[in-house]
């Protein structure tokens, strides 16, 4: 049976098109039913014995996700109309979802209503696509009720009053979500329920509900046409918002629009926007500009501005863009710069967020839901509310929590709890979160993969041994040069990385040589003076001159900047240095130009990385190009797939740069729980100097952090009272700063002694504080 | 169109059509039958196949958002490009057609736009989406795919039809508020939003080709073979002349003309009702499909 | 994300499953005038074609003494494609589709018997959304045995291709601007011979022999239902001259 679609589109170009699409309705579309007489059963997984078949509505499964998840849930049907707006609305979700139809230990399926011949339908005139939709849903699910009469009922899943009422008349068994999951009689999948405030569902106002006390804290976001039509004008500005890590009542956006980074200041006009999200901004009027600093305090006096200790970068890779570090400035000039507010959320970035909940007293009486505050350990993210069931357990867990609204009357976001990771504090948990919050996937590999390898126990065979690829070098003395204690044979170490350097380029040249198009290469840009200008202000400020017209020049100035008999003093620079260049990345040769593949860091013309694929996977894919370039293997397609390639890259230089973060984030986690019982003084060397203190590094332990020479003292009002260009005199050329009297001069590279400790400024976040010793 | 008629079929011809009795049985002033089917380029804002005889013609309509002429800010333009296809006749082959395409595409224009583009059959200010800054503006394309004779006369019931069946998409303007800003828009969501289009206005063509010293309508393509010269007139629904085109190489006494244009009007009433008619039919079986 | 063009449940993007073809229609002695004419659907791709002869040859020095000559032009209409474009008669891709078309044809055409004559083979696309190849073929084809052209065997083509790692048979527009390779073949089925194949974009080896495969399949089915129509048309015609009674 064939119907035929057709839409109006318009174009990039600004033209209307009219696109007619074929469909075809078929009659051999499983229902998926194990127990079906009529279905074929391949794919079938729905069990008989369940207690209900759930067919569940498109915002179900957008905002019950975690709820869908939990293994409570099965025999669910997903129909692909359902898939659809999922997929265009969400793409995690989709991905989730699509996860789980295919997952063996679940019993999720995918229904094709909109391709099956009795469950189609037309759009009437002058009715909605979302109506139509709905009315799809209803259509397939009065379908299967007729269709799987003697099984298990059917159950439609909406929370949508309409929808819920119209299914009801048509005799379709339904239920909201939160009724099906008390008639579950399970309280802890209570707390899965996603949070909406949702207009049509009046029960489910939390909080506050009381009409009469509703008080509007946010503006309202814009209506998407008045949007698309402000970014049109420019009145608006699309671009990602960055919250600062440091100070997370301030945002950056910077768009394609203007030139300069917009700072949004304060909750307000931050206007409910997250980490991540695609937000339209508005301009502040230029009168408002130099009010930024004043505003931050009044608004919300328990974030506070700081700068957290860290390490040090120590390679080129950890080193952060120049970019990335300028948020970072503590004490920066807010007045001088573009601010403005977001007007609107063009694409959310909400998923799961890693945290704990804000200590609270148990409340009387037994098992009722609570409301409880929840504090990610990622700064960047508001405190959630979330309603829990289960306060008891969780009050000294570290857990997961996703978002699911954040409406205009309410202060915080509404959430819902996801899972438990464990006890506060616990080095175990404390690691699983830093590998959640970096989206590492720590799980075992599953049956599949472990399908790939040769049975154990493992030997070589006599087909190993014929193969004409592979060599037998059982022969040849093989060492490891890694073991502890072996510090003697430094300079081998040094021999071996030249030899990797030598492999990972030949093997560079050669894939590019066979596939100039589609080579797997890793390049490191080149520093623009732009981005190196710190560098040479401070090594100016202490009499080195550093040649930065090529990488080899700039190397060889470093390593004759050697200070007087001073053993830090190189590695400092040397670190300063690292941290103006940008990261080095994985790249397709076919989508840059042979100039572009340049290697600064190791002054390379050409690199990949090839020696190591037991541990990187970029080197799996090298050796993949090698063996097709030596004629071994056929080249793989995805090699023939450009976007494909590119997205390839993409994810390796992702997966790359979030694996570093988590390994810092656990070398600062151990640094924490190392200082946090044993107070120490130690040297440390100033980096960089700030307008009301610098940042020094600690030698001893690799890290580094703030040192405020002005304490924050509150005044009356509660506000803070930034003192220091009173008393203080920062020399931005000569990178120092004085006292007024000239009694206490600090330059950068100077050393001081810094006493180094473990606070808690707030309840299950310690954070590592460093003080100026005199 | 080479014909290949002997002297003898020639003569028994052009001798029936002075004694008023043609070949296939009409009468001077008789139309032969024909059929019109609507919407059959899907992707067309308006389409429709109209067969008279052997003759077979697609036009299709397609709207296409653009700037207005700086001389005219609140008018759409039209633009009427007809094809003779090479399946019509041999003839038609690589620029064979050319020729014969240019004369009917130019005619048609004539009939229904007048020579500056403003002919009142089709109301181009109902195009106007932003006085000035955005506007419709119609592509009329039309396809000969087999010729049995009179082509234009075929070709503007096919037009008529096509325009009858066409629905330009409802547009929302979100920006136009300054006079520099580029006009945006955004399409409404329901793809059943469209608006119609008057085709009351929109004239039929008559052409009357002398044949001997008596002339006739819709000329087959022996018939045509035979000809002097022929003259085609566009009449509308409210009686009134909207566009003459003289063609055929012989000349023609003024005296004859005001009398062909008398027929022309007369013809015309039968055949604007017998198109409408058609139209509404087959608007009817659309909906019957739906 | 690039496009899903097979979900995992198994169906393309309208719904047919990666080895069915798009619904067929096709009709004989569309235009009166010429000696054999066909329309051709394949889903929304509908071409149609006239064939006027065997007559005599227009230009006398393309006269061949041994068998016919055979001329075929190929055309768009300018309402064929979403966006409306003035398509020129004779561009390069016209004219190589032109040549495609009459190599394909002259390998079924039984030229020899036909000497010093001349086949205008004549299509036209109406709509175009993929496959406008194959479908000119196929029209072709019938509009020849319409016309009572003598020949070896019917012409039958379709087109193949790979997405998603997955052979797919008679791709539509869509699926055809995918990127992947596109293997269009034109088969005479009893003899089994190949009169067209042709490839874009690259294939490794043993991939293009299924994609091959499934093209050729294609071709097979596509003949049946030529063979029927053909068949249908023949009854239709005897029934009309009273040869045969109901």
């Amino acid at each position: 049976m064939l119907q035929s679609k057709a839409f109006m589109k318009k174009t990039r170009r600004g033209q209307v098109v009219k696109v007619v699409r074929e469909h075809y309705l078929r009659d051999d579309i499983s229902c998926g039913a194990i127990f079906c007489q009529s279905c074929e059963k391949e794919s079938a997984c729905l069990s008989s014995s369940a207690p209900n078949i759930l067919i569940v509505d498109t915002n179900v499964t957008l905002h019950h996700i975690d709820l869908l998840e939990n293994n409570a849930i099965d025999d669910v049907v997903i129909l692909s109309v359902v898939l659809e707006e999922v997929k265009n609305r969400n793409l995690s979700v989709y991905n989730r979802i699509r996860a789980l139809c295919s997952n063996p230990m679940r019993r999720f399926f995918v229904f094709a209503n909109e391709h099956h011949k009795d469950t189609f339908v037309k759009t009437m005139p002058g009715e909605s696509p979302n109506d139509r939709n709905d009315r799809a849903i209803r259509s397939a699910s009065l379908w299967y009720q007729k269709h799987l009469g003697q099984g298990p009922p059917i159950l439609l899943l909406t929370n949508d009053i309409e929808n819920k009422r119209k299914a009801l008349q048509e005799g379709i068994c339904t239920e909201t979500v939160q009724s099906y999951v008390e008639s579950l009689g399970r309280p802890e999948l209570f707390d899965l329920v996603a949070q909406v405030c949702d207009s049509s569902l009046a029960e489910m106002d939390i909080e506050d509900s009381r009409p009469s006390k509703k008080k509007l804290i946010y503006p309202e976001h814009r209506p998407m046409s008045e949007i698309t039509s402000g970014l049109q004008q420019r009145i608006f500005h699309q671009g990602k918002l960055r919250v600062n890590r440091y100070n997370p009542i301030e945002a950056y956006v910077n768009s394609e629009s203007i030139d300069e980074e917009i700072i949004i200041y304060g909750r307000i006009n931050m206007n409910r926007a997250f980490e991540g999200d695609v937000v339209a901004v508005e301009l502040l009027p230029e009168d408002q500009w130099k009010e930024g600093n004043t505003l931050k305090l009044i608004e919300d006096e328990e974030d506070e501005v700081e700068e957290k200790v860290g390490l040090a970068p120590d390679s080129v890779d950890a080193a952060p863009t120049s970019l990335q570090a300028k948020p970072g400035d503590f004490g920066s000039k807010i007045g001088s710069r573009t601010c403005g507010r977001v007007v609107g959320i063009i694409k959310r970035n909400w998923h799961s967020y890693c945290g704990s909940l804000e200590p609270m007293p148990m409340p009387a009486g037994v098992g009722g839901a609570v409301n409880a505050l929840f504090v990610a350990s990622d700064r960047r993210i508001p405190k959630i509310r979330i309603q829990t069931r289960q306060l008891g357990n969780l009050l000294d867990k570290r857990i997961l929590v996703a978002v699911d609204s954040w409406d205009i009357s309410l202060r915080y976001p509404l959430g819902h709890y996801v899972k438990t990771i464990g006890d506060i504090g616990d080095r175990a948990t404390e690691s699983e979160v830093l590998m959640i919050e970096n989206d590492i996937n720590n799980r075992p590999f599953s049956e599949q993969v472990l399908a790939c390898l040769p049975p154990l126990p493992w030997s070589v065979s006599q087909d190993d041994l014929k193969c004409n690829y592979r060599e037998d070098i059982r022969h040849i003395r093989v060492f490891s040069v890694d073991p502890p204690g072996m510090y003697q044979i430094r300079e081998a170490n040094q021999m071996i990385e030249e030899f990797m350097l030598a492999a990972n380029i030949s093997v560079a040249e050669k894939i590019l040589k066979h596939y100039p198009l589609c080579a797997l290469l890793r390049r490191h840009p080149i520093p623009t003076p732009k981005m190196l200008e710190p560098l040479i202000r401070t090594a100016a400020a202490v009499g080195v001159k550093l040649d930065i017209t090529s990488s080899k020049s700039l190397a060889d100035s470093l390593d004759n900047a050697l200070g007087n008999n001073d053993p830090y003093f190189n590695k400092l620079i040397r670190i300063l240095a690292t941290r103006c260049m940008t990261q080095a990345v994985y790249f397709s040769s076919g989508e840059l130009t042979p100039p572009e593949y340049y290697h600064y860091g190791l002054a390379a013309a050409l690199y990949t990385h090839f020696t190591s694929p037991i541990r990187r996977y970029a080197d799996v894919i090298v050796h993949r190009l090698l063996a097709a370039a030596l004629g071994l293997f056929k080249l793989p397609a995805v090699f023939h797939d450009k976007v494909q390639l590119n997205s390839l890259a993409d994810n390796l230089n992702f997966r790359h740069r979030n694996a570093q973060m988590a390994s810092r984030a656990s070398v600062e986690l151990h640094t924490l729980i190392y200082f946090r019982n044993r107070p120490t003084d130690a040297e440390a060397r100033i980096v960089k100097i700030r307008s009301n203190g610098f940042i020094v590094f600690v030698p001893k332990f690799g890290i580094e952090g703030p040192v405020y020479l002005t304490p924050k003292a509150k005044d009356n009002n509660g506000e803070e009272s930034c003192k220091n260009s009173a008393d203080w005199i920062v020399d931005e050329e000569q990178q120092r700063i004085s006292t007024r009297d000239g009694k206490r001069v600090y330059m950068v590279l100077d050393v001081v002694h810094v006493h180094i400790e473990v606070i808690e400024p707030q309840p299950n976040r310690s954070k590592l504080v460093l003080t100026l010793l005199k | 169109m080479v014909v290949g008629l002997s002297a003898a079929e020639r003569r028994y011809l052009t001798d029936g059509i002075a004694q008023g009795l043609r070949n296939d049985g009409r009468g001077l002033y008789d139309f032969r039958a024909f059929s019109v089917e609507l919407a059959i380029i899907p992707q067309a804002n308006g389409s429709a196949r109209v067969r008279l005889g052997a003759t077979d013609v697609i036009t299709s309509v397609k709207a296409e958002l653009g700037r207005p002429q700086a001389s005219r800010p609140s008018q759409g333009r039209v633009e009427i490009n007809i094809e003779c296809s090479s399946t019509a006749a041999p003839q038609f082959e690589g620029r064979g057609g050319e020729d014969l395409s240019l004369e009917l595409s130019r005619a048609l224009y004539r009939s229904l736009l007048c020579n500056n583009g403003t002919g009142p059959a089709i109301d181009l200010s109902a195009l106007t989406v932003i006085e000035g800054k955005l506007c419709w503006n119609l592509f009329i394309d039309g396809l000969v795919l087999s010729s049995d004779g009179n082509l234009l006369d075929v070709l503007a019931i096919a037009v008529k039809a096509a325009l009858s069946n066409t629905g330009i998409p409802k547009v929302e303007v979100t920006s136009a508020a300054a006079a520099e800003q580029e006009a945006d828009f955004e399409i409404s969501d329901n793809p059943d939003d469209f608006s119609g289009f008057d085709v009351s206005h929109v004239p039929v063509i008559i052409t009357l080709t002398k044949v001997g010293r008596t002339y006739i309508v819709d000329a087959t393509e022996e018939e045509e073979s035979q000809m002097s010269s022929a003259i085609s007139i566009a009449v509308n629904s409210a009686g009134h002349v909207c566009g003459i085109t003289k063609r055929g190489g012989a000349g023609l006494d003024p005296s004859v003309l005001l009398d062909m244009i008398s027929v022309a009007k007369e013809v015309s009433k039968s055949l604007l009702s017998t198109v409408d008619a058609e139209i509404m039919a087959a608007e009817s079986r659309g909906d019957d499909q739906m | 994300m690039a496009l899903e063009f097979i979900s995992p449940e198994g169906l393309r993007l309208d719904g047919r499953r990666p080895a069915e073809i798009r619904q067929l229609r096709a009709n004989l002695g569309v235009i009166d005038k010429a000696d054999g004419s066909a329309t051709f659907e394949m889903g929304n791709t509908k071409v149609i074609a006239a064939v006027y002869g065997p007559h005599e040859v227009q230009n006398r020095s393309q006269q061949l003494l041994d068998q016919a000559l055979v001329k075929c032009e190929y055309s768009m209409a300018n309402f064929s494609t979403g966006d409306r474009r003035r398509k020129q008669k004779g561009d390069r891709r016209s004219v190589e589709i032109s040549l495609v078309i009459r190599q394909s044809m002259e390998a079924a055409i039984m030229t020899h018997l036909l000497p010093r004559t001349q086949i205008d083979i004549f299509v036209h696309v109406l709509q175009a959304d993929g496959g406008t190849r194959s479908a000119c073929i196929n029209a072709a084809s019938l509009a020849l045995a319409d016309a009572g052209i003598p020949m070896r065997d019917i012409v039958a083509s379709c087109a193949s291709g790979y997405l998603n790692n997955t052979p797919l048979l008679d791709l539509n527009y869509l699926e055809d601007s995918g990127g992947g390779p596109d293997v269009t073949i034109a088969l005479l089925p009893k003899l089994d011979k190949i009169t067209l194949l042709q490839m874009d974009a690259k294939l490794p080896l043993e991939m293009f022999e299924k994609v091959f495969e499934l093209g050729n399949k294609g071709c097979v089915a596509i003949a049946n239902y030529m063979r029927n129509v053909l068949l249908e048309n023949t009854k239709d015609l005897a029934f009309a001259r009273g040869v045969v009674k109901v």
